[in-house]
């Protein structure tokens, strides 16, 4: 598989065993897998679509494709799981769950994990930043705060 | 105004329950069996006078369980004209439309829960409910098993709106800790509730974690029950010999928001603000007449968000008016000054029902044979359940 060619749809499923993929969202993935963080936008209005739908809400326009975003956003809301509901589960406790409203448009958050920062440091509208945790299919988005990957940069 | 012909011309004839418990060793059609006998015994009617059925579930399909295909055939009923599955608040909403639309006359609504795997820690560890859950057709989650880019669980979105909650308005976890004492407290008076013990604020602030800032006590409580009701026609219940408890006004909601919780834009765009004003655009009767009010409390930030929505105070405000509201002696709100608020307890002591508990609450008292936890002279009660995102339903019921 060159780096070049899009992953076949089988390919998507086999990455995402425990994921509801349909033909509305495989596209999401299919980035995801390739390290891209995409989401659908109206080539019409530029209206971001989120959830993965085929028409735009606010045009009404089929005219939709999977888009790129920039990966700035900020924390509108989390929580810390400090208890699973699974028994079993080997998950390390507690867990971060953050919706991240992104900069692209008021009330577009994805829903994702906040790394390189301490518990007892993550706030409410703090800027962070995308970048890539390795888990899952191979990586997984997930987002640091904004100033981490300043100082990466300038290191 | 909005159009409101149904007004006070469908009227609630029966209410069941069964016992609430942790580990009934029962299975949902059996709870839902013994719930709607209650019922239709309750109302004084034949069985066969029933010819419409909601049944507990969210597919319409749905076979075993107490689900309308399983209950019908088990209760013997020989003939209905309308069916359909739901949960939550808007299935009384469903089946008594079917009665004011005329597909059916007379119709029962079974609401069952178990203390199911995805409820519990323990309930996860036992192999009946493990088993159960595989072919359940009634769920809740939404993670998918993908925790980094979805919730684990449906209600996890609900603690982080308490967090944004407190910050855009400034505010503490005071609204969220009496709602939870308030409860308990009724709770206590409730010889059915599974939480008989009151709560004080300590207790509630030194309650285990669970999705930081939502603590425990902020958490409905799962149980395996069933609950049913009869609605029919205000002058079929005339004939009978309870006391009708009329449906005054109803309202659903729904947002743009009904799937990917996080989206939601603000906290007053959540769907319990359109369904409550919905309710308000079709009654008579106002906040001021209110002698009980009823907020779901699945978790205590769907109470408190219920009681803004319904208009005892401004968004955000919660905390202040429920401090103005407490009445120390007998630690429950009151709110205006009296309406009381949630008087068997609700989900937070007399155990998780899906809010099906409130509308059977909602007739005892306004039938006004409680007994001692008879609200004195209870005429109107106002029921808002649901979800921040789906299917929220506001209920107005009145008596004579
Ligand atoms: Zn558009």
């Amino acid at each position: 598989m060159s780096a070049h060619e899009p992953l076949s749809d089988h390919d998507v499923f086999a990455l995402f065993p425990n994921v509801m993929i349909d033909r509305d969202n495989i596209a999401h993935y299919r980035a995801l897998a390739a390290g891209h963080l995409a989401i659908n936008r109206c080539g019409d209005c530029g209206y971001w679509v989120y959830p993965h739908r085929p028409m735009c809400p606010e045009c009404l326009s089929w005219n939709v494709t999977p888009t790129e975003v920039s990966g700035q956003g900020r924390v509108f809301m989390f929580t810390l799981i400090h208890q699973l509901r699974d028994p079993h589960s080997n998950i390390m406790e507690p867990v971060v769950v953050a919706a991240i409203e992104l900069v692209e448009q008021a009330g577009l958050r994805y829903l994702s994990r906040i790394v390189n920062c301490p518990l007892e440091e993550i706030t409410l509208d703090m800027p962070v930043s995308l970048t890539w945790i390795p888990e899952g299919a191979p990586r997984s988005p997930a987002f640091e705060p904004a100033s981490a990957q300043g100082l990466e940069a300038r290191g | 105004m909005a159009r409101n012909p149904l007004k006070d011309r469908l009227a609630v004839i029966g209410v069941g329950s069964t016992p609430y418990g942790r580990d009934l060793r029962r299975s949902e059609l059996s709870l839902g069996l013994e719930a709607a006998v209650h019922a239709i015994e309750d109302a004084g009617i034949d069985r066969q006078e029933i010819d419409g059925i909601c049944g507990s579930g969210m597919t319409p399909l749905a076979m075993g369980g107490a689900g309308f295909l399983s209950l019908q055939g088990a209760l013997g009923i020989e003939r209905t004209t309308w069916v359909k599955n739901g949960w939550l608040g808007s299935a009384f909403v469903y089946a008594a439309e079917a009665v004011f639309s005329g597909l059916c006359d007379t119709v029962l609504v079974v609401q069952t829960y178990l203390r199911d795997i995805n409820m519990s820690r323990s309930a996860a560890s036992d192999p009946f409910r493990l088993r159960a859950a595989q072919f359940s057709d009634v769920g809740g989650d939404v993670g998918m098993g993908d925790f980094a880019r979805r919730w684990l669980h449906s209600g996890e979105p609900y603690a982080g709106w308490i967090r944004r909650y407190m910050k855009d308005y400034a505010t503490d976890k005071k609204a969220f800790a009496l709602m939870a004492v308030n409860n308990r407290s009724h709770g206590a008076r409730n010889p059915d509730a599974v939480m008989k013990t009151p709560i004080t604020l300590d207790d509630y602030d030194n309650s285990r974690m669970i999705w930081d800032p939502m603590q425990m006590l902020d958490m409905d409580v799962p149980v395996d029950c069933g609950e049913a009701v009869i609605i029919t026609t205000a002058e079929r219940a005339r004939d009978l010999d309870v006391k009708p408890v009329y449906i005054h006004a109803m309202s659903l909601g729904g947002s743009r928001v009904g799937e990917f919780y996080e989206n939601t834009l603000g906290w007053t765009e959540n769907a319990f603000w359109i369904a409550l004003g919905g309710l308000w655009d079709r009654s008579d009767l106002k906040i001021g007449d209110l002698d009980i009010f009823f907020p779901y409390d699945g978790y205590s930030v769907d109470a408190v968000a219920v009681t803004e929505a319904a208009g005892f105070c401004k968004p955000g405000e919660a905390g202040d008016c429920f401090t103005d509201s407490w009445d120390r002696k007998n630690q429950i709100l009151r709110l205006n000054g009296r309406t009381l608020v949630t008087t068997h307890g609700g989900g937070l002591a007399m155990g998780r029902a899906g809010g099906a508990n409130f509308y059977a609450e909602a007739v005892r008292q306004l039938r006004g044979n409680e007994g001692h936890r008879q609200v004195p002279g209870a005429k109107t009660a106002l029921i808002g359940i649901g979800s921040f995102f789906h299917d929220p339903a506001a209920v107005m019921l009145r008596v004579d």
